[in-house]
């Protein structure tokens, strides 16, 4: 669940439900065309987050995202300028001798291949960014901002991973609330990383969601909760809700892989998450459930998973660009580490 | 313990000789005060108004760190954009479609105001240009979609009675479009005429598809900015160039440098004779007090105290001069703001009220120059007193001197060669600040010679025979022409510089009389603006050919070009010159023959001074390639320059064929309203609505208008300066007249009467109007010479034919010898009156 | 009265040996003059109009140089000090007393008496207090504040006085001190400008041609071209 839709905020689109390709059950997947763009989706991301370890054996977190929004249809207009889609770029490190989130962000109109999303395979760019999945399967990214610069090769270890019905993935009670979702687990990372001006290497793993939809949140959702963990004998869980204002669950679902391969296709009832120890950013005054238990309910019985996070100030606050303000870190998990998305804690998501 | 060593009961002095002579002080404080006063306020309004264009500018830039713009209204191609952007060092590139409109008319059949209408990309804007962005109705947050409509600067929303969601019709680009009203531009700031749309709304609509004017780029932080710079240089094609934030406003501030230059010299010309009237005034007293000082001397008050002493009341008088005028001159800067504009009447800065900034820096320089003046002035004095010989002056009158005493020529001859000299040197820093050494050496050398000239002209009309009381006037001017020249020193200052002034204005608007009476020879002139689209095509150009009591047009193209990179543009027109070149243009000299196959084009005499180029070279322009340089023709409209060529050579060279201008040559006795209103009718909307349709007739009597307006704070300082002069004669005269009581007193003893000594007074007076008249006149038509060879060519880099105001020069002269003689009798009737003739025991 | 000499023991106040003056580069007025006047003396020196009595005035006070000799006040040799310190001197030691008056018409008559002082580098408040006691002294008390355009002129002469004595001088020099008054009032100035000198212990050179002035003091003295011969005076009143 990767509802960030920062775009949708951004940009007041002219454009009505009608105008996008709607999200439809029995869709079926087919790549490399589905790792490549969907233009005709109202928003989709390729969001990457995972764990690195330095030669130094240090931990730190990373996440890198690209989010394609189309605003708009410019209706006969020829010009190369007409504004139909954005691209939207966000990348952050997690690093607990800083003892906060380094970030940066890119954002243009596509065109003049300045800012691209192309169809067909995996080939993102903006301005100095950029996403590309090669020949060999394996996707590079290079992303730099103040201070800090990532440039990563991301090597799949399993196949593909469908969330929901074969891609399918409700994300609210109507079943129109829906994206079409595939996730790629345990990759391989290797690459370099620079911080305060000083490049090392990397090595580490990592998680991909690939998400596109044309509906919005439902209205009485206020923000959602998201965990995406690589386990270390192989397995892959995934678990999210969308919260209403009380706090309780609106939706929720995820799924389990297990090193087997055994896919389990989570419902509502079968995920909680338990708020347990608290953590107040002075900066922005938002209190996070930073160490939540999670409940899941697995064919072999309910698992309860109490989370880590890697350190407690991973709070992101994008509101000078207009962005939301939402916590976002590497966690772990007994036999486990992954990434943790919390957002709507500080005030309601519009979307 | 005192910071300086002032001498001893200077406080007392000081005090008792201003008390006893009040009128004197005040004289020379405001001689001062006006002198900082006339010149804080040229400098607070230029201020004023050069931050005030600096912000229009800014707001329409919304202060990106570099911009690149195409040199022509027609744009680059945007290929360029993805180009730039990829450029190492940059961070962002902006582009924008750059068009300027008009806003609707407010009122039918007036023209609509002029309005820069922006295409921007609101996602790069936002990095490179945040003040640019729009705030849409009922949104807290920005605008980045610009989805549709456009967002309009206060002072655009005012000017279209526009309101966010109603529909405004804006003509740009030949083309007039409704567009709803998104919202208000906040960042643009209260002044600028400005309207922002989508980037690809705006190619669309206003026909720039695949066209871009501006780009605004935001470089790396901490990218060396040289280095970006020229690989941005090296990137852009020739109709492009980067453009400085700093530079933008430095041009706008080059416009009218000269023009500040000028007025602010004047200003300092001000200054300086309010320096010489502190001179004169000083002389007169220590020379007053010379029995004083000596009996200072006597008492054991050393010579240095004596010299601090009057440097300190020239220091003194210079203070309350200098703090009187900062405070003045601050309301007058205020008065002609809210008057004439920002511009001092200059014509340089259009629109907006400009607020006023007291900038303390500024009246703290100006009020020490007014100091500085203050004390030099006294400086002389300070040393008269200083070498009183106590034993001698505690006998003698105020005058001491031997009337054979020789007074040499040669101090003042010097400083006149000097002025020679440095008129004849080149611009420094391009501003004439040797002309103006100049003027300020002919000044010194003039009232230096004075006492020369005194000698020179008296001395054979004392071997006349006189009546008694001119006899002795005359005895007295010859034999004491010191004080003669200390009461002229202020009159031969001011009539010098009014007289230069007059007759520079006198020549320069004769000038500009008779080219524009060469440049306007037609009956209608059409000057079609948002030429972005390419102007008046052919068929257009056809049609208005064929309109009724037509008999012919000339048509002529104008395109910016750019003769070096880091020069500002200049203006090449295609028109139809060959046929008749002295006809076309008002050319200085005759035109040359043209060599075979060679493309002549005559260039205007700025462009010819700027860029040494004279007639018979051969030159390459942008554009056009090799020409020759047929000749040169004088122009007052374009400081950078011009280029002219001939219409058919400009349409085969450029392939251009849109025109931007067309002359109207109407049949005879046509009346020129008809065909106007054809000609507007001819025009296509969008068109129409940009274009400016005008009778030379009255183009030139607004030319004239707008140039008398100019020169207005010229003619109120030429005023001020005299009106000075006249009150320094009338102090001088009366001091001096005073002084002479006892003088007087010993006459009536020997019998001669007081009618007779009125009437020696009238004839010194008279005689010493009409010697500061001459040497003010001969000096000042030395000075406008220099004003006009050399100030005000390498200023504006035009030249014009010296004319003389023969009725102003004789009214000045008349009303100089009046009010010498006037002044001169009214001080004798003062000391003649009451117990004058007791003065003969009077101790001083 | 006749003259008494000087007391030998005591260093003279002014000292003048062999001193020789000519106008004009040609016109001898004087030569080998002579002069010794004791502390407390005062001395006439009477003339012919153009003998140099004036000439010789400023001599003393260094206000002019003369071609031979050496003028010693106070012990101090006039020739051998510069410009500056000639100043001082007469700033410090000398008081003047002009037969035109020379009061200061912008300055009050207090301001006027205490300028001597002030010049000394006094502050003018305790200038100002000094002033009112000489003013008092010459019959002007409570008028410190009155400008000089109010007096007579024998009140303006007595400021004069005040003036020369303010600062307390060793040496008084007068030049035709009565001149520009009447007799009567004349009298009564000397007698002032003589008991003031005497009652500071000033001594007095006085130039005059008035035989009845110079009656007035202990020594009177005729200035001719070789010198200065004593002359013995009677009492007009004799």
């Amino acid at each position: 669940m990767r509802l960030l839709l920062l775009l949708a905020l951004l940009l007041g689109t002219p454009l009505a439900a009608q105008d996008f390709t709607p999200v439809q059950p029995g869709r079926v997947m087919a790549f490399p065309a589905d790792h490549g763009a969907h233009p005709d989706f109202r928003t989709e991301w390729w969001y990457a987050t995972g764990w690195l370890t330095t030669a130094g054996g240090e931990k730190l977190g990373f996440q890198v995202t690209f989010f394609r929004s189309r605003v708009g249809d410019a209706a006969g207009n020829p010009s190369k300028f007409a504004l139909k889609q954005v691209l939207f770029a966000h990348a952050a490190l997690s690093d607990p001798k800083l003892g906060r989130l380094q970030h940066a962000q890119r954002i243009a109109r596509a065109g003049f291949g300045l800012a691209e999303a192309r169809t067909g395979d995996m080939a993102l760019v903006l301005d100095d960014w950029s996403l590309r999945r090669g020949a060999d399967g394996v996707m590079r990214t290079q992303v730099k901002g103040d201070g800090f610069a990532l440039d990563l090769a991301l090597a799949p270890s399993q196949p593909v991973l469908l969330q929901g019905r074969g891609g399918y993935s409700q994300k609210g009670p109507d079943p129109a609330e829906a994206s079409h979702y595939y996730t790629m687990p345990q990759l391989k990372v290797s690459g370099r990383i620079v911080r305060a001006g000083k490049a090392e290497a990397v090595t580490g793993t990592a998680w991909l969601d690939r998400e596109w939809s044309s509906t919005l949140l439902n209205p009485a959702a206020t923000g959602w909760d998201w965990l995406g963990l690589n386990m270390d004998d192989g397995g892959a869980l995934t678990l999210f809700r969308v919260r209403r204002k009380d706090g309780s669950a609106l939706w929720a679902g995820g799924s389990y892989r297990s090193a087997k391969g055994e896919l389990t296709v989570l419902a509502p009832a079968d995920v909680r998450f338990v708020a347990a120890r608290r953590w107040k950013s002075s900066r922005t005054g938002a209190t996070y459930p930073v160490a939540p238990v999670v409940e899941v309910r697995l064919p072999g019985g309910v698992r309860r998973v109490p989370v880590t996070p890697l350190m407690d100030d991973q709070e992101l606050d994008s509101r000078g660009g207009g962005g939301p303000v939402y916590w976002e870190g590497a966690v772990t998990v007994p036999g486990g580490r992954g990434y943790l998305e919390m957002t709507g804690y500080l005030t309601p998501l519009k979307m | 313990m005192r910071a300086i060593d002032l001498p001893p009961a200077c406080g007392w002095l000081i005090g008792g000789e201003w008390r006893a002579h009040p009128g004197r002080l005040v004289v020379a404080v405001l001689a001062i005060a006006v002198g900082v006063a006339l010149g804080f306020a040229v400098h607070l309004v230029n201020t004023a108004a050069l931050s005030s264009f600096a912000r229009a500018v800014g707001s329409v830039s919304g202060t990106a760190d570099v911009q690149a713009r195409s040199i022509s209204p027609r744009g680059v191609d945007e290929a360029l954009y993805p180009r730039l952007a990829r450029i190492p060092g940059v961070a962002t590139v902006s582009p924008v479609v750059e068009l300027s409109g008009r806003l609707p008319p407010r009122e039918a059949g007036m023209g609509g105001q002029r309005i820069t209408v922006l295409g921007i990309d609101s996602l790069r804007a936002m990095a490179a240009t945040p003040s640019l962005l729009g705030m849409p109705v009922g949104n807290s947050g920005r605008d980045l979609a610009l989805t549709d409509g456009i967002y309009l600067s206060r002072a655009a929303m005012v000017a279209a009675g526009a309101s966010p969601g109603k529909t405004v019709r804006i003509v740009a680009a030949g083309v007039a479009r409704d567009l709803r009203v998104a919202g208000v531009l906040a960042g643009a700031g209260e002044e600028a005429m400005l309207g922002v749309l989508d980037i690809g709304e705006a190619q669309w609509r206003f026909g720039q598809l695949g066209r871009l004017q501006r780009f605004d780029i935001k470089l790396d932080e901490g990218a060396d900015r040289d280095t970006v710079l020229a690989r941005l240089e090296a990137t852009l094609p020739a109709e492009a160039e980067i453009v400085r934030a700093e530079d933008e406003a430095s041009r706008s501030a080059s416009l009218s440098r000269a023009y500040r230059v000028n007025l602010g010299m004047l200003a300092m010309v001000a200054l300086l004779t309010g320096g010489f009237l502190v001179f004169s005034a000083q002389s007169l007293s220590v020379a007053r007090r010379g029995p004083q000082f000596a009996l200072l001397r006597v008492l054991g008050m050393r010579p240095a105290s004596l010299r601090a002493l009057v440097l300190l009341e020239g220091a003194a008088l210079g203070l309350v001069g200098a703090t009187l005028g900062v405070a003045a001159g601050f309301g007058m800067a205020a008065g002609v703001l809210a008057i004439l504009g920002g511009d001092l009447g200059g014509g340089y800065f259009r629109g907006g009220s400009v607020p006023l900034n007291f900038d303390p820096l500024a009246a703290a320089g100006f009020a020490a120059l007014g100091l500085a003046v203050a004390v030099a002035s006294s400086w002389w004095p300070a040393a008269t007193a200083a070498r009183a010989q106590p034993a001698v002056a505690l006998k003698a009158g105020v005058e001491a001197g031997d009337p054979r005493d020789r007074w040499p020529a040669w101090p003042g001859a010097a400083l006149l060669a000097g002025g020679g000299l440095a008129a004849l040197a080149p611009p420094v820093f391009g501003l004439p600040l040797l002309g103006y050494a100049a003027m300020a050496l002919l000044l010194a050398g003039g009232v230096v010679i004075m006492p020369w000239a005194a000698r020179a002209l008296f001395g054979p009309l004392r071997h006349l025979r006189w009546p008694l009381p001119v006899e002795l006037a005359l005895a007295r001017l010859w034999g004491a022409p010191a004080a003669a020249a200390v009461a002229l020193s202020g009159i031969v200052a001011s009539t010098s510089l009014m007289v230069a002034m007059a007759v520079m204005v006198t020549s320069f608007r004769g000038s500009v009389d008779e080219w524009l009476g060469q440049l306007l020879p037609a009956d209608v002139y059409i000057h079609v603006e948002g030429t972005e689209a390419g102007g008046l095509p052919r068929e257009l150009q056809a049609r208005l050919a064929a309109i009724p009591g037509v008999r012919s047009v000339a048509f002529v193209r104008q395109l910016p070009i750019k003769l070096s990179p880091d020069a500002p543009a200049v203006v090449l027109s295609g028109q139809p010159v060959r046929a008749d070149p002295a006809a076309a243009l008002p050319l200085i000299g005759a035109t040359l023959p043209v060599p075979t196959g060679a493309v002549p084009v005559w260039v205007s005499e700025p462009m010819a001074w700027l860029n040494d180029i004279e007639a018979g070279d051969r030159i390459t322009l942008p554009l056009v390639g090799p020409v020759f340089v047929a000749g040169i023709w004088r122009d007052y409209a374009r400081q950078f320059g011009a280029v002219a060529m001939d219409e058919a050579d400009f349409e085969r060279l450029t392939g251009d064929t849109g025109k931007t201008e067309a002359a109207f040559t109407l049949d005879p006795g046509q009346d020129a309203a008809p065909v106007m209103r054809a000609v507007r009718a001819a025009l296509p909307e969008g068109v129409r609505e940009q274009t400016i349709i005008a009778e030379p007739r009255v183009m030139r009597v607004q030319a004239l208008a707008i140039f008398d307006q100019s020169f207005m704070v010229t003619y109120a300082l030429e005023v001020i300066a005299i009106l000075i002069g006249l009150v320094g004669v009338a102090t001088a005269f009366s001091a001096q007249t005073l002084a002479r009581v006892r003088e007087f007193g010993v006459m009536r003893h020997l019998g001669v009467q007081r009618a007779q000594i009125g009437w020696q007074l009238a004839s010194e007076g008279a005689a010493l109007g009409l010697l500061g008249a001459l040497a003010g006149l001969s000096l000042g038509l030395v000075m406008a010479q220099v004003l006009i060879q050399v100030i005000n060519p390498q200023s504006f880099h035009w030249t014009m034919e010296t004319r003389l105001p023969w009725g102003l020069l004789t009214g000045l002269v008349t009303a100089l010898v009046v009010a010498a003689a006037g002044t001169a009798v009214l001080a004798g009737r003062r000391a003649l009156s009451g117990e004058a003739v007791l003065a003969v025991r009077d101790d001083w | 009265m006749a003259t008494s000499s000087p007391p030998a023991a005591r260093t003279p106040v002014l000292a003048v040996h062999g001193l020789a003056k000519s106008v004009g580069g040609a016109r001898q007025l004087f030569a080998g003059l002579e002069l010794s006047v004791a502390p407390g003396e005062t001395v006439a020196i009477m003339g012919e109009s153009g003998a140099g009595k004036s000439t010789l005035l400023n001599l003393l006070a260094g206000l002019d140089v003369a071609d031979a000799g050496e003028v010693r006040v106070a012990g101090l040799a006039l020739t051998g000090l510069d410009e500056a310190k000639r100043t001082a001197l007469r700033r410090d030691r000398i008081g003047f007393v002009f037969q035109a008056f020379h009061v200061l018409p912008h300055l009050t008559l207090g301001q006027n008496v205490a300028l001597p002082l002030l010049l000394k580098g006094a502050a003018p408040k305790e200038g100002l207090a000094r002033a009112a006691t000489l003013l008092a002294a010459v019959g002007l008390e409570g008028r410190a504040g009155d400008y000089p355009a109010v007096l007579s002129g024998g009140e303006m002469q007595r400021v004069a006085i005040a003036r020369a004595l303010v600062h307390a001088p060793m040496l008084l020099l007068a030049d035709e001190p009565t001149g520009n008054l009447d007799p009567q009032i004349a009298d009564k100035v000397l007698a002032l400008l003589l008991g003031q000198a005497r009652a500071q212990g000033a001594a007095l050179v006085m130039v005059t041609h008035s035989a009845r002035a110079a009656a007035q003091t202990d020594r009177v003295l005729q200035l001719a071209a070789d010198g200065l011969h004593p002359v013995v005076l009677h009492h007009a009143s004799d």
